[in-house]
């Protein structure tokens, strides 16, 4: 455990933190659909990406991508939910284990549309599920009760989720997969619908629960870039490749990459200050992104 | 229902300034009180149109209240007491055990062995059960295990239809979410598949409850020898008895309204989130 005061300090790194074995590893995955007009769709094609452990950081890692770039459906396939046409998931589940392919369950993930239990209140959405885990029973409703009372839903603990506000289902959401003591955790689009206020809290909430334990991982999809920018340490670009006419290619795939260790941008709390942020912010919205 | 004079003048806070026309609007806002008028309404409607009807065959609510009056004065196996009680009885115990049975049948149906099984028996719903009286026959003693065998089996083929119907109809999202959490076969059978169908279930014995009224009369009318509100109707018509008919018609409406109202009670109280709309 370490403090996550001390990772977010406003001012560079002393130095380069190490990086260390490969946590989630994505080898050229494609992913066709077959279209109602009986053709085939190429959503994703050749999509490959890599997590590494960075020592004594968390992870946090954004994909990037404008609408219907194939974001969910990525998520989809290292979530272990659907079945890559081609290519390989391969995750390592815990610390000092070795890379295998993934299975459903290995990976939490906060879906974009934050399905929760319908007909379990909302202290029952978080204890349910971590006690079919193996959680003891006291020790889970401590726990939810902690957790609802730190993101301010004490109020909501014996609402039905179909009394919730958006905002408010989305964090019983997030808190759910929290339960669960998970290493790896993909939230879809947790910026989308939210108040600039509240988007800060959703990224000083990941960010907090990030740095509660080293070997966490976040993969955030998203389309904002800002926020993006704000919370990740690496950023991957998804989108087409075009053609000599300038017309995009079907199948989406990491265009770019961002080293935000590298640039300086990470584990700061300062950053949205610094004139690079501001310089790279502007080079993918106005160069990358309309490119995608 | 409340009735009080002085609410006339003070309408309830949730109706609009001009309930008659909130009465003719697409989703109109009409409180308990606007609501009750309106039931009392048609009510007055049914019995004017009872009154004043052209129809001969249709006795007038005199005649059928002077039946009653006979139907409770006759004595044992022939009074009202006594056939309400048989066919109230056979009635709660169909929809009983035609509820679990087609509860495990059509829960089962997640399971891709046992889905031919239930598409089997959705599709007997389309075969006249009373063809199977032979069978039923030779299966079942005459009687109370036979018209609780017909009822049942005749019942579980329209209850298996729309439980499954119910299944199918559960989110793909909230299985995933189950998965994603960790959950192993077992608990999304329970949570994803039974816990949260169970209020619509409770909607589908309702709504199923008419048809085995329908049977429930069909089936007492070739079992004739214990009694009961099929066995009385097929006696009486055959006498040209039609106010005695109607009578024991109108029981059965009234025991259905009952029954309608106490299994949404069950609903409303043991799944409370039933109750609350989902919002766009
Ligand atoms: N089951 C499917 N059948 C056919 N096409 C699909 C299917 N699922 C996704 N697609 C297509 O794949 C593409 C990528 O969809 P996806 O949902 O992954 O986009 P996204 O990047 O998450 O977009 P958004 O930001 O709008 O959520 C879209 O063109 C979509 O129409
Ligand atoms: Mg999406």
């Amino acid at each position: 455990m370490t403090d996550n005061h001390t990772d977010c300090i406003p001012g560079p790194l002393d130095q380069m933190p190490a990086r260390l074995e490969t946590l989630l590893h994505i080898e050229k995955v494609g992913k066709e659909f077959p279209m109602n007009d009986g053709s085939t769709f190429v959503a994703l094609k050749d999509f490959s990406l890599e997590i590494q452990n960075i020592k004594d950081k968390p992870q946090i890692v954004s994909l990037l991508g404008p609408s219907g770039s194939g974001k969910t459906t990525a998520l989809r396939i290292i979530a272990g939910l659907d079945k890559p046409t081609s290519g390989c998931v391969l995750i390592t589940n815990g610390e000092g284990q070795h890379l295998r392919p993934v299975r459903v369950g290995d990976v939490g993930v906060v879906f974009q549309r934050y399905p929760l239990f319908e007909d379990l209140n909302v202290l029952h959405n978080l204890i349910d599920p971590a006690v079919r885990s193996g959680m003891n029973k006291d020790e889970a409703k401590e726990k939810a009760l902690r957790l609802l009372d730190e993101f301010d839903l004490v109020k909501q603990g014996l609402a039905w989720p179909l009394q919730l506000s958006g905002g408010q289902r989305q964090r019983v959401a997030i808190l759910q997969q929290l339960m669960l003591d998970r290493h790896f955790i993909i939230l879809d689009e947790p910026f989308s619908g939210l108040d600039p206020v509240n988007i800060l809290n959703v990224i000083k909430l990941i960010s907090n629960i990030a740095h509660q334990h080293t070997l966490n991982t976040f993969l955030i999809i998203t389309h904002d870039v800002t926020s993006a920018l704000i919370i990740s340490d690496h950023l991957y670009l998804l989108g087409r490749e075009r053609d000599k006419q300038g017309e995009p290619i079907q199948g989406s795939k990491v265009m770019k990459v961002y080293d935000l260790i590298a640039e300086g941008l990470a584990y700061r709390s300062d950053v949205e200050d610094l004139p690079r942020f501001v310089e790279i912010r502007k080079e993918i919205r106005l160069v990358e992104f309309p490119k995608l | 229902m409340e009735t009080s004079a002085t609410s006339v003048a003070t309408p309830p806070t949730n109706d609009s300034g001009y309930p008659l026309r909130e009465m003719v609007r697409v989703y109109g806002a009409v409180g308990g009180f606007a609501r009750s008028h309106i039931v009392i309404g048609w009510i007055v409607l049914f019995l004017l149109v009872w009154f004043f009807n052209p129809i001969k065959a249709m006795p007038y609510p005199s005649e059928v209240l002077r039946a009653f009056q006979r139907m409770w004065n006759a004595p044992g196996s022939s009074g009202l007491v006594y056939n309400v009680y048989v066919t109230l009885k056979l009635n709660i115990v169909g929809v009983l055990i035609s509820s679990v049975l087609s509860l495990l049948i059509s829960y089962l149906a997640v399971i891709p062995l046992f889905q031919p099984f239930n598409k089997f028996i959705q599709w007997l719903r389309y075969i006249p059960i009373v063809g199977f009286n032979l069978v039923f026959l030779t299966l079942f003693a005459i009687g109370w295990p036979m018209k609780v065998a017909m009822l049942t089996t005749g019942m579980s083929f329209f209850l298996v239809t729309s439980m499954t119907s119910v299944i199918a109809s559960i989110p793909r999202m909230k299985y995933e979410l189950a998965r994603v959490l960790g959950y192993n076969d077992w608990h999304v059978f329970y949570s994803v598949v039974v816990r949260p169908t169970l209020p619509a279930m409770i909607d589908m014995i309702a709504q199923n409850a008419a048809m085995g009224w329908v049977m429930i009369t069909a089936i007492e009318t070739f079992n004739r020898t214990e009694g009961g509100i099929g066995s009385q109707i097929y006696a009486y018509t055959s006498t040209n008895q039609l106010a005695e008919v109607y009578a024991y018609l109108l029981i059965i409406g009234v025991i259905a309204v009952i029954e309608d109202g106490l299994l949404s009670l069950i609903k409303r109280v043991l799944f409370p989130y039933s109750l609350v709309a989902e919002r766009a």
